[in-house]
């Protein structure tokens, strides 16, 4: 384990010593600021609004440090040629790519901390209240995702030479599952076969990332989600990172490293 | 080395006398053919911005009712029962398990993810309609011509907030953009008659959204062809009612008798407007 | 993984520690890096799936505290063997040991460091953050990890740049860092590849004497070269490679006695180079 939070560690000192995070946070932060300001109809306690704009950015800025971070790791340690050093030391190649994970989804889990004190400040200066364990809640599911989100990515960085190629192919897949995954059977009940089948193939077969989505309860003021549907939800999302992260190390077992 | 800085100098200066020489004819040009009220983002979006204006616009039927609200396929779902209903009545809706648009769960999937999201039909009350706001104004920055958009936001600001300058304002910047809205000039008609009590300028202004109305419903046949009423009779009823209140208010009980007579042919109701005609016939018989 | 490491190591010390160079008539002691008929077969997409044969069934063994030069013309199959041994590539048939433990196994890299010949170490880490990274690989205590820092950046001279992040290094600099994060292991073998090229004629003599200064040690180095001159200094034995063939191996002092010459042109002969007539 001591490898693993080694490499671990090498990532997010990258991901902090990069200036992504800083940019993405300070676009979010001044696109909130800017929308805190707007006045609607002399109306200052107008805050869904601005909480739906901010929790949008959150989710858009989380996914691009994630996704980026991921797709970058194996490619720039082949390109930059650092992997060689790495593994003359004794460190399997699985370790490596379970410690390029975990590095990327701390890192993220951090960068998600910083933005979800930014919004519980911005919302609790309109709304004069800290939902506390619904943002907790709203911060770990969305993690979880990214999770999902990382290990997926980790094995497109494998399998696909190029890391643009990959990181658009997840962008798009990411988006099409929060956005439309959570119908494919609603819409397979409309078609006919052959295609009903496969939609619905597919959507049994993808991650279901939109229940990790919980901007409606947050902005909305919904009561937070049961604990129990949380954990579940927590081992669900697990087993897809395993999933994948396992076919990552598989692929990466045999890769050359040229 | 002096040679390509004094030529980079001179394009410099080139480029910029151009600009000087071609952007007042340029914005006179742009000025000339962007419809009024149209703003930057407008300008950014071009011909989506109606569709973005549309998608605003729901937004804020979803802020109404805190989120609880159909997605496209849940909207195609229904529209699909809706049709198996027609074409199989017998089989109505026994035995269907009702929760609001979303039915009964498909799966395992969709039964956990219902935790995630809301839940029950709520709709926004008191100051909290407010939230919907937003998302109104800029579906109105978006797509000026959308009445639809004007006339809601100016019910919520004033039956919701009490916010009636704010109301009177946002609808004046509608009838800039839209300067023969029958529609518009009623709400405005509205705001001046029953926030303001100002009677004089209320009078005129349902005047004018009735002018306006026959301007624009009068020419247009009863029914179209495929069945659907186009003479928006409703919004004349309402015109006329506002007038009837106002010489109601003004005690020109006389006047709004002769406002109640032109509304009757056309009323939804005309029993009920029937009935009001004979109370004001007391009313004025007990006044002389 | 850390316990076994433990037992592994210490199963092995004794032999080490006590240095028993291999005699041809005694019971051999365990060599510090073996490779049985070890075959790589390359096959490629530029090569239209044709089989390039980069090593032909290599037999080589390194004892304990040599000093062993792996020579050969380029394209000789020395950089393989290295991936080999460094568990970057598998053979295709054969094995290599390292300590006795098979290079396919992540923990045979526990004793030894590796320089490659260019330096390719993470741009973004300082030089203490580099052999700290590495240290915390090789499961070294914290308190030891700091002392061996200390000693190894004084010992390279980057003690100055230690804070600074490794991008800002001039191309020497960079090349003492990877010295550095060869040795924080303290190893008792170490792989250099081309440990000198590119340096200057006072960085190479620095990088002998630490080569000389490792094997009054009592570690082992294993290094492939080009340099000749140096090799035939500070080797005890060389290996000849040539179109991934062994072709000759032995002491330098037994081959220039055997071949008549200097081992530059034993090189030569060995790989069949014929001069042009004048």
């Amino acid at each position: 384990m001591n490898k693993i939070f080694a490499v671990s560690a090498v990532v997010i000192k990258e991901i902090y010593r990069r200036k992504d995070f800083y940019v993405l946070f300070f676009l979010t932060g001044l696109i909130t600021f800017v929308m805190w300001l707007m006045n609607f109809f002399h109306d200052d306690q107008i805050i869904r609004f601005i909480k739906e704009i901010c929790l949008f950015l959150i989710l858009i800025s989380a996914l691009i440090i994630s996704v980026t971070t991921a797709a970058r790791q194996i490619p720039a340690e082949r390109e930059s040629r650092t992997i060689f050093p790495l593994l003359a030391k004794p460190i399997a190649r699985w370790q490596v790519m379970v410690g390029k994970f975990a590095g990327c989804w701390f890192a993220t889990g951090f960068a998600l901390v910083v933005f979800y004190l930014f919004f519980g400040l911005v919302s609790a200066s309109r709304d004069h209240t800290l939902p506390v364990a619904a943002y907790f809640q709203a911060l770990w599911l969305l993690w979880q995702m990214l999770g999902i989100v990382i290990a997926m990515t980790l094995l497109g960085s494998v399998v696909l030479s190029a890391p643009s190629a990959n990181m658009t192919i997840i962008f798009i897949v990411t988006i099409g599952i929060l956005y439309i995954g959570g119908f494919l059977h609603k819409v397979a009940m409309g078609m006919s076969e052959p295609s009903a089948s496969i939609v619905t193939a597919i959507y049994y077969i993808i991650p279901h990332l939109e229940l990790y989505n919980m901007s409606e309860l947050i902005v909305h003021d919904w009561p937070i989600v049961p604990w129990l549907d949380v954990l579940i939800a927590t081992i669900y999302g697990f087993a897809y990172m395993t999933f994948f992260l396992t076919g990552a190390c598989l692929a990466f077992r045999h890769k050359p490293l040229n | 080395m002096r040679t390509p800085l004094l030529t980079m100098l001179l394009l410099l200066v080139l480029c910029f006398g151009l600009v000087a020489w071609m952007d007042p004819r340029h914005q006179a040009r742009v000025e000339a053919n962007v419809p009024a009220g149209q703003g930057t983002l407008a300008g950014l979006l071009g011909e989506t911005r109606q569709t973005v204006a549309d998608y605003f616009y729901t937004q804020a039927d979803v802020y109404f009712h805190s989120g609880y609200y159909p997605s496209i396929f849940d909207e195609a779902r229904k529209q699909e029962e809706q049709d198996s209903d027609v074409s199989h009545p017998e089989e109505g809706k026994s035995g269907k398990e009702e929760k609001g648009f979303m039915g009964p769960p498909l799966d395992w999937i969709d039964r956990f993810s219902r935790h995630f999201l809301p839940s029950r039909h709520t709709h926004l009350s008191g100051s909290a309609v407010g939230e919907m706001l937003p998302w109104l104004k800029l579906s109105a920055d978006l797509d000026p011509h959308r009445i639809q958009t004007y006339i809601v936001t100016a019910y919520w600001l004033r039956q919701g907030l009490g916010k009636s300058a704010e109301a009177e304002d946002f609808v004046r910047d509608g009838l800039r953009a839209n300067p023969h809205s029958p529609d518009l000039l009623f709400i405005l008609g509205q705001i001046y008659l029953e926030d303001r009590k100002d009677y004089p300028r209320a009078k005129n202004i349902f005047l004018a959204a009735k002018k306006e109305w026959h301007k624009r419903d009068d020419p247009k046949p009863a029914v179209s062809k495929n069945g659907e009423e186009t003479k928006d009779y409703l919004l004349l009823e309402r015109i006329l009612s506002g007038l009837v209140k106002e010489e109601e208010a003004v005690g020109n009980l006389q006047q709004a008798l002769r406002y109640l007579e032109e509304l009757k042919p056309d009323a939804g109701d005309p029993a009920a407007v029937q009935k009001r005609i004979d109370e004001l016939k007391q009313k004025i018989q007990k006044k002389t | 993984m850390l316990r076994f490491a433990e037992r592994w190591y210490n199963a092995c010390s004794p032999a080490i520690d006590n240095n028993i160079l291999v005699s041809n008539d005694s019971t051999p002691m365990t060599a510090v890096l073996r490779t049985e008929n070890l075959r790589v077969e390359y096959k490629s997409r530029e090569l239209k799936q044709q089989t390039k044969v980069a090593l032909k069934g290599l037999n080589l063994s390194v004892q304990p505290g040599e000093v062993f030069g792996y020579l050969g013309p380029n394209g000789a199959g020395k950089t393989t063997t290295m991936n080999v041994l460094l568990g970057y590539v598998n053979a295709t048939s054969g094995a290599a040991y390292l300590f006795d433990v098979n290079t396919r196994e992540p923990i045979a890299r526990q004793r030894i460091g590796y320089l490659p010949e260019l330096t390719y170490y993470y741009k973004f880490l300082t030089a203490e953050e580099l052999l700290r990274f590495y240290a915390r690989i090789f499961e070294i205590p914290k308190a030891e990890t700091e002392k061996r820092i200390d000693q190894l950046l004084k010992v390279v001279e980057l003690e100055h740049a230690r804070k600074r992040p490794i991008r800002t290094y001039s191309k020497g600099m960079q090349q003492r860092a990877g010295l550095a994060q060869a040795l924080i292991n303290n190893p008792d073998l170490l792989l250099l590849d081309e440990p000198t090229s590119g340096l200057d004629p006072l960085g190479r003599m620095k990088v002998r004497e630490i080569i000389q200064r490792l094997k009054n040690e009592g570690k082992t180095v294993f290094f492939s070269s080009h340099e000749l001159g140096e090799v035939e200094t500070i080797c005890d034995r060389v290996a000849i490679m040539h179109q991934g063939e062994l072709k000759v191996e032995g002491r330098v002092a037994d081959l220039v006695k055997e071949y008549q010459c200097n081992l530059e042109q034993v090189f030569l002969k060995v790989v069949g180079y014929e001069p042009e007539p004048v």
